[in-house]
C-alpha cells in the first residue's frame, strides 16, 4: 500500500491497523491455550475486521482429527471463552480458512504436509507467502519445531514470523540454547517472544501514565518514592499443570518473566519513542541493573492445605499429579535493588504466588511520608502514605490514595482512595491481551515482546537465586492455601520497618 | 430513578443530580456532552444518545428550545449507572434534559456553562441545520471545544457549507456525514494512482455525502472533478469516470458509532474543512 506522502488521499484517513495478507501456523492446535485463548482472540480481531482479508490458519497437533472436527471444536471454544458474542457469518468466514495437519512435530512427512497446506492457501486464499508460526507448545518441543521450520524455509517468498510462548527456558544456559538455536534460522526481528501481561491495557497504561503525564515523572524516583510493591498473586492452584509446574515453580512460571517485566516498566528510563528497540532497549538497562542483595532477601513457600473462597483445598503435595515430597516453590517474594542513578537504595518487594488469598496484580508505588504534617499527632492516626496503584488485573485501572479531611469539628485526617477504573471510563470493552499480541506479530510489530538479551538478564537474576536456593532445603508446606504467604514473606518487609499493603 | 423539575433554577438540577448519584457508583466522566436538539429532532437524539454515555461517560446536558413557551427551565435529571464487568462496583453517568423556554431559548451559553464539567473537553452536537445568525448558535460556540454536525440532515446544500466554513475559524468542527463516507474514501483512496486522472465521480447517496465526497477529491487532487449525483438514503453506488468502485465491506457503522466516533476527536480537521470549501 502507498504511503500518505505518496497518496494524497491516504492523509487524514483513520486507516486500521490491518497486516498483510498471511497465514498463520499454529503448533499446539489441540491445547488449552489455542482454545482457551488464540481462537477466542483470532475471532475477536475478525468481529473487528482487523485480520487480513486473505488469512488463512494451519493447526498442526499430535491429536488425529479432521479439519472438519478440528474447526468445531475451534467453534465451541469460541462460543465458550470468546468476549464477543457468536455471529456465525464472522465464524464462516475465518473457517473457511481452517486447515488441520495431524502429525508428530518430529515427523519430517508431517511437517512436509505443513508446507503444502501452506502452498494450497496461498493460492486459495492468497496469503502471499507471509507466515506467522505459533508456537503453543511445552518448552520440550521448541528445538524440534524450529529446526523443521529453518529447514524447509522458503526465504524467497513473502516474511516469516515467530510467535514463541513461555516459558523461554528453564534457566539461563537452556534459553541460551533455544536464542541460539532461533538465530540459526530466524532473524531476531523475526522472533515474537510472547509475555502475555505486556499485552494488558493496563501494562501498557503503565507507559501513558507515566510518560504522557508531567505529574508523576518527576517524582518518580529515589527522592519522592519509598518503596515499590508489585503482587501477582493467584487464588487457583496448579490446576493440571502440575507436570509443568513441579519443574518450574513460581520463580519460573511468574517471576522470571511477568513479575521482572513489570519492575521493568515501573523503573525504565523515558524511551526517546515507542518502537520496540527504544522501549526494549530501557527495559534491558533495569533488567541489567537489577539486583537481589543476598539470600536472605528472597523467601520462597508452598501452600499446605486451607481454605480459598469458603471452600476447604488441598496442600500442593495432594495435588493430581504432584510428588508427595515436592520442594517445588508456589511462592516467591524478593526485594530487589535497581542501580542506577533514579533508584538506589529504593527497594521492590515483589512477590508472586499460587492459592493465596485472591487473585490479584497490582504495582504500588508508595511514596514517603509527609515531611512535617502540621496537625496534632493524633489527627493522622488514620492516615497512611500517598500510594499510586495500578491494578493489572482484576478491575484494570489506578487509584491514588491521599489523605483528607474527615467531615465535622476538628482535624481528623484519613486515607481516601481517587479511583481511575478503566473499564469505568473507556466503556468500548478491553481487548484480551492476547488480541493485542497476534495482531502485533501480524503487523511485524515487536514492541510488546521480549527480546532475547531481556529473556537472557531475567534468568540471571533467577539463575543467582536457585543457586542460592539449592544450598539448603525449606520445611514445605510453609503457608496456608488462602493467605498471603509465609510468615517469613512478612518479616522480609517488616525487617525494613515496612509493611505489605493490606488487602 | 430520575427527578423532574418544572421552573426550576440550575442550582436546584445540581442539588438534584447530587441526589440522584447513587453513593456505590463511581462518577466518571471524560467530558461535557452539550446536545442541541430542537423538538422535532429530540426522539432522534435520543436514539443516539442510548447506548452512547456507556461508551463515552459524560455528563450529557440535552437543550430543547421552546421559544414560544412562558419562560423559564424545565429539566429532567438522571443518573445512569452501569455495572463494571464481573466486579459489583458501577459508573455514573448524568443526564440533564433542559427545556429553555421563552427568553431563556436565546440564552443557552449562559444556562450551559454553569453546568460544564471543569476542566474537560466540552462538545457540542447540534441537531439539523443551525440557523446561523442566531445567539443561540454564536453563544454555544463560544463555550464548546468541538461543534459536531450533521451536513446531511440541512436542507440549504451546498449554500450552507460557505457559512460552515466561516464557524471553522472559531471552532472546531466535526460532520458526521464526513465520517459516514470514511469508508468511501478508503475504497478511493486504495484507486491510487489511476484516481489522480478522475474527472467526474458519481455518487447515488445522500445529498451531503455526495458533495463531500467531490469536495475531498477536488482538494486533495488540486483539479476539477465533475459530480453526478443521484439521491439515496444511504450511499449505495459511487462511479469515477463510469468505473464502478466496488463497495466497502462490512456493515456501515450506526449513528451511535458515528458520533461516538467523533467524540473521540479533538483539534480541527484540515482535510475536512478543505472539502467543506471544494464542495460549494
Amino acid at each position: 500500500m502507498s504511503t500518505a506522502a505518496e497518496n494524497p488521499l491516504l492523509e487524514g484517513l483513520k486507516l486500521r491497523r490491518t497486516p498483510e495478507p498471511c497465514a498463520l501456523v499454529i503448533f499446539g492446535a489441540s491445547g488449552d491455550l489455542t482454545s482457551r485463548k488464540l481462537f477466542p482472540a483470532l475471532y475477536s480481531l475478525a468481529v473487528r475486521r482487523l485480520l487480513p482479508e486473505r488469512f488463512g490458519v494451519i493447526g498442526v497437533a499430535r491429536t488425529e482429527q479432521t479439519t472438519r472436527q478440528w474447526a468445531a471444536a475451534m467453534k465451541a471454544a469460541v462460543k465458550e471463552h470468546g468476549r464477543d458474542d457468536f455471529d456465525e457469518s464472522v465464524w464462516s468466514n475465518l473457517a473457511d480458512g481452517l486447515r488441520y495437519v495431524a502429525t508428530d512435530f518430529a515427523d519430517d512427512e508431517g511437517q512436509d504436509a505443513v508446507v503444502r497446506e501452506l502452498y494450497e492457501l496461498d493460492e486459495e486464499r492468497g496469503t502471499e507467502g507471509n507466515r506467522v508460526y505459533y508456537l503453543a507448545v511445552p518448552p520440550a518441543a521448541f528445538e524440534t519445531i524450529v529446526n523443521e521450520l529453518g529447514e524447509r524455509r522458503d526465504s524467497t517468498r513473502g516474511w516469516t514470523r515467530l510467535i514463541v510462548e513461555k516459558p523461554f527456558g528453564h534457566d539461563r544456559a537452556s534459553a541460551n540454547g533455544l536464542n541460539a538455536v532461533l538465530s540459526e534460522h530466524f532473524g531476531e526481528h523475526e522472533v515474537f517472544r510472547i509475555d502475555h501481561y505486556l499485552g494488558k491495557e493496563t501494562v501498557q497504561n503503565m507507559l501513558a501514565l507515566r510518560f504522557a503525564n508531567g505529574i508523576f515523572e518527576p517524582i518518580w524516583n529515589r527522592q519522592f518514592i519509598d518503596h515499590v510493591q508489585i503482587t501477582v498473586a493467584e487464588s487457583i492452584g496448579v490446576e493440571g499443570r502440575a507436570g509443568f509446574y513441579e519443574s518450574a515453580g513460581a520463580i519460573r512460571d511468574i517471576f522470571q518473566n511477568h513479575l521482572l517485566q513489570l519492575v521493568a516498566l515501573t523503573a525504565m528510563e523515558p524511551p526517546i519513542d515507542f518502537t520496540a528497540d527504544s522501549v526494549r532497549n530501557e527495559k534491558v538497562k533495569v533488567l541489567r541493573s537489577l539486583h537481589t542483595p543476598g539470600p536472605k532477601s528472597v523467601v520462597r513457600g508452598q501452600y499446605g492445605p486451607g481454605l480459598v473462597e469458603g471452600e476447604e483445598v488441598p496442600g500442593y503435595r495432594e495435588e493430581e499429579s504432584v510428588d508427595g515430597e515436592s520442594m517445588t516453590d508456589t511462592f516467591v517474594a524478593a526485594k530487589l535493588y535497581v542501580d542506577n542513578w533514579r533508584w538506589a537504595d529504593t527497594p521492590f518487594y515483589v512477590r508472586a504466588g499460587k492459592r493465596l488469598a485472591r487473585r490479584e496484580t497490582t504495582i504500588a508505588i508508595q511514596f514517603q511520608r509527609a515531611p512535617h504534617p502540621p496537625f496534632a499527632e493524633i489527627a493522622g492516626d488514620g492516615l497512611r502514605p500517598n500510594v499510586l496503584l495500578i491494578h493489572v488485573q482484576p478491575d484494570e485501572g489506578v487509584s491514588l490514595a491521599i489523605g483528607a479531611k474527615v467531615p465535622g469539628q476538628g482535624m481528623s485526617i484519613r486515607t481516601v482512595h481517587m479511583d481511575f477504573v478503566y473499564g469505568g471510563t473507556f466503556r468500548t470493552g478491553l481487548p484480551e491481551a492476547y488480541e493485542r499480541l497476534i495482531l502485533d506479530a501480524m503487523l511485524g510489530d515487536a514492541t510488546l515482546f521480549t527480546r532475547a538479551d531481556e529473556v537472557d538478564e531475567q534468568w540471571a537474576l533467577v539463575d543467582t537465586i536457585v543457586a542460592a536456593w539449592n544450598r539448603d532445603r525449606p520445611v514445605f508446606p510453609n503457608y496456608e492455601a488462602g493467605t498471603w504467604g509465609p510468615r517469613s514473606a512478612d518479616e522480609l518487609v517488616q525487617r525494613d520497618g515496612r509493611s505489605w499493603r493490606r488487602h | 430513578m430520575a427527578q423532574t423539575l418544572t421552573d426550576t433554577s440550575l442550582a436546584a438540577v445540581e442539588r438534584a443530580l447530587n441526589e440522584e448519584r447513587d453513593e456505590g457508583a463511581q462518577r466518571t466522566s471524560v467530558m461535557t456532552h452539550v446536545v442541541w436538539a430542537p423538538a422535532t429532532w429530540l426522539k432522534a437524539a435520543e436514539r443516539t444518545l442510548a447506548g452512547l454515555s456507556e461508551r463515552h461517560p459524560s455528563r450529557t446536558i440535552l437543550l430543547t428550545p421552546a421559544p414560544r413557551r412562558k419562560d423559564g427551565i424545565d429539566a429532567l435529571v438522571e443518573v445512569r449507572t452501569f455495572p463494571v464487568g464481573s466486579s459489583s462496583r458501577c459508573i455514573a453517568s448524568e443526564v440533564v434534559e433542559l427545556t429553555l423556554k421563552g427568553e431563556r431559548a436565546r440564552a443557552p451559553g449562559s444556562i450551559v456553562n454553569p453546568l460544564l464539567i471543569t476542566d474537560l473537553p466540552v462538545f457540542c452536537r447540534w441537531r439539523g441545520e443551525p440557523d446561523w445568525e442566531s445567539p443561540e448558535l454564536e453563544q454555544l460556540v463560544q463555550v464548546v471545544d468541538r461543534l459536531v454536525v450533521d451536513s446531511s440532515e440541512w436542507g440549504g446544500l451546498p449554500a450552507s457549507y460557505e457559512r460552515l466554513a466561516d464557524l471553522c475559524d472559531r471552532v472546531a468542527v466535526s460532520d458526521i456525514a464526513w465520517s459516514r463516507t470514511e469508508r468511501w474514501r478508503a475504497v478511493l483512496a486504495a484507486q491510487w494512482p489511476a484516481i489522480r486522472r478522475a474527472k467526474a465521480l458519481e455518487v447515488r447517496g445522500p445529498q451531503a455525502d455526495a458533495l463531500l465526497l467531490a469536495g475531498w477529491l477536488r482538494s486533495r487532487l488540486r483539479k476539477k472533478v465533475e459530480l453526478v449525483h443521484r439521491d439515496a438514503r444511504t450511499v449505495r453506488r459511487l462511479a469515477v469516470d463510469g468505473s464502478v468502485v466496488e463497495a466497502p465491506g462490512g456493515a456501515a457503522p450506526t449513528p451511535s458509532d458515528l458520533l461516538s466516533d467523533q467524540l473521540d476527536v479533538f483539534g480541527r480537521d484540515p482535510i475536512y474543512e478543505s472539502a467543506v470549501s471544494a464542495a460549494r
